[in-house]
């Protein structure tokens, strides 16, 4: 708790403070039906029920939200009632970039939306510059006085963001909240947050940007959905930017709100297409200590040219399996994955060239760039690799001037109606206009 | 189900054991499990007949016991539920629990080694009450060495000749089990021994 408990209870004698119980329990026919206050998770598997030292019962808590301090049904949550605070409207804006005109435009409709309180779905290709299409609709609302929320599922994007926002906006108060965060203005104007953090939050924010809307595990959990609806004002817009919508989330914006679609990357050129190239056996072979054939091609080629590149593997195990196998090839080579303390020093190792390419799982399909990369996909049939995640990892290739092209290739044991959407979807991007 | 731990789906086979109820359902994942690391370490000492310790306080060890004990996920218990009940499913044997300060135990509200217990579906008896509300874990060892007794015995013991079992989560220096065994043994206990899960061996 940030607040000492003698001015909670003044809170909440003077009303300023709401109490309520943490777990809500219903009795149904067949038992007991338990809901989360916080995380608004209903999922009956995640509650365990126990004889509480506490409260004397048998009390139930929530094991979806738990890392962030247990909530049971004996705890209370405070929900803050009283005044709210009157943030500063005169805002500086640092930022000296130029957008294209089409960025421009894009920015231009999701500032309309934003001043009339509509919930906006910003579709944009990778690489199209899309953190500083929200600059103007930010400043906006931050001149307004208005309590900002820039959400994303990961922590990493966060990490990335803080930095460009702080320098854009010098004089807001910004402060960023992810899991292990030291965090000192819970009451800043303009947060950035994990969409896992908005849990803490009741009806707070004026709006809320959510970026890389279809990242792992928004859209697998309900109640990070839930949590982003809970941290906004009853008619506060949430506006999501996202370089593949999902269905629903087009759908959703369809009907109820508007769609700005970008499809044209900042420096104009085409989203490199994917080759599908066919490898079979290739867990056999890795097992059995050999490196494919094509893929040892393709790695000896990008050696050759010096050129990075970044292999995508389904599979931890099977990655750290092949990690061996490449570093008899160049022994520079190595693997990340999310467990990796280092794994930002490494892709910045493979920005610096000091390495010549990485192995790597879906977790540096999203938000990273590395000029001049190639990239492949290793069992490129596997579930993991949805369209959404495809049109990702190849958002990776071509990113900046003047390597607006690359290789991206996918090595598969069969083409997966995944793969064939993921590349319709870019051609029809580098097309230029989608029909919705 | 997902694993308690990694929260990673399940999906191992149900079996006949399990449907007959003879084998529980693992309430972890393979790759979970197999971080614990099982040393089996037997030790005795002047009051201690034997401490039989399950695993070793590995990394994966302090995340488990943080996740049970600091977060209060007493859906934990469970996970040693099936190797406690082969090692302490004993009529022969008396198991007695470390108990906590009813005044820690109402603020972590339960306590960790009767949930374990109870988890692996043990009978036990709460012989032993805790005399004072200091935690061992924010103790240097000097300050553990000189303390004075941890634990008093509320019951007269009937069977003094039976094999007491005092079972707690983790063995470091050994205090407190060394306080709880000489709590028994003034009352007349023959033979005191401990089962815990972890073995610290960093000396402090």
């Amino acid at each position: 708790m940030p607040f000492p408990t003698e001015s909670i209870d003044t809170a909440i004698k003077n009303g300023w403070i709401q109490v309520i119980e943490g777990v809500t329990t219903k009795t149904t026919w067949h038992g007991k039906h338990y809901t989360c206050n916080r995380c608004f998770n209903s999922n009956q598997v995640t509650f365990t029920t126990f004889e509480c030292a506490q409260c004397e019962t048998t009390c139930a808590y929530c094991r979806n939200c738990l890392k962030m301090g247990r909530v049971s049904r004996c705890s209370e949550l405070l929900i803050w009632t009283g005044q709210t605070p009157i943030y500063p409207t005169n805002h500086c804006m640092n930022w000296q970039g130029n957008l294209t005109p089409s960025q421009q435009k894009a920015t231009n409709e999701l500032l309309d939306s934003t001043k009339q309180g509509i919930p906006h779905l910003l579709y944009a290709v990778c690489g199209s510059g899309k953190t500083e299409m929200l600059f103007q609709p930010i400043h906006y609302l931050l001149n307004e006085g208005k309590r900002v929320c820039l959400a994303a599922p990961r922590v990493d994007v966060i990490l990335e963001l803080l930095p460009r926002l702080k320098t854009a906006f010098p004089d807001t108060v910004v402060e960023a909240l992810y899991g292990g965060a030291e965090v000192e203005r819970f009451d800043a104007q303009l947060i950035l947050a994990t969409t896992h953090q908005l849990y803490r939050f009741h009806q707070a924010f004026d709006a809320i940007f959510v970026d890389e809307a279809d990242a792992f595990p928004y859209t697998a959990d309900e109640t990070l959905q839930q949590a982003v609806k809970k941290a906004v004002k009853p008619n506060g817009p949430i506006h999501f930017v996202t370089a593949t919508p999902s269905a629903q989330l087009l759908a959703m914006n369809k009907k109820q709100g508007n769609i700005s679609i970008l499809a044209r990357r900042y420096h104009g050129q085409p989203l490199p297409e994917p080759r599908n190239i066919p490898l079979w056996n290739y867990e056999k072979q890795l097992k059995k200590k050999k490196i494919p054939k094509k893929l040892l091609g393709w790695t000896k080629e990008r050696l050759d040219k010096q050129q990075p590149f970044l292999i995508f593997f389904h599979q931890i195990e099977l990655m750290e399996l092949a990690e061996t196998l490449f570093q008899q090839l160049d022994e520079r080579i190595c693997a990340v994955h999310a467990e990796h303390e280092n794994r930002k020093e490494r892709v910045q190792l493979l920005r610096d060239k000091v390495i010549p390419g990485l192995l790597t799982t879906t977790i540096l399909e999203r938000g990273i760039t590395i000029p001049n990369v190639q990239v492949a996909v290793v069992g490129a049939e596997q579930t993991i690799f949805n369209k959404g995640a495809l049109i990702q990892i190849g958002g990776r290739v071509g990113r900046s001037v003047p390597n607006t092209s690359g290789d991206f290739v996918l090595f598969h044991q069969g083409i997966t109606s995944a793969m064939d959407e993921a590349k319709n979807e870019i051609r029809k991007l580098n097309k230029t206009e989608v029909q919705l | 189900m997902n694993c308690l731990l990694c929260d990673k789906r399940l999906d191992n086979q149900p079996t006949w054991q399990q449907l007959l109820g003879i084998a529980k359902m693992q309430s972890i994942c393979t790759a979970c499990f197999d971080l614990f690391e099982r040393i089996d370490s037997v030790e005795e000492d002047e009051i201690l007949d034997s401490v039989h310790s399950l695993y070793a306080y590995n990394e994966q060890a302090r995340d488990y016991l943080h996740q049970f004990k600091f977060l209060q996920d007493i859906a934990l218990a469970t996970v040693f539920a099936s190797e406690l009940r082969i090692l302490l499913n004993d009529p022969k044997k008396m198991i007695v629990p470390i108990p906590m300060h009813p005044i820690n135990k109402r603020n972590r509200t339960f306590a960790q080694v009767e949930a374990l217990l109870k988890a692996a579906n043990i009978s036990y008896q709460s012989y032993l009450q805790k005399t004072t509300e200091s935690v061992m874990g924010e103790k240097t060892r000097a300050q553990r060495l000189e303390m004075t007794e941890l634990f008093e015995v509320i019951d007269d013991i009937p069977n003094k000749e039976i094999v007491f079992i005092l079972v707690d989560d983790i063995y470091t220096t050994g205090t407190t089990l060394r306080h709880a065994a000489r709590a028994l043994k003034s009352k007349g206990a023959r033979r005191v021994e401990a089962v815990t899960l972890f073995r610290s061996k960093r000396e402090k």
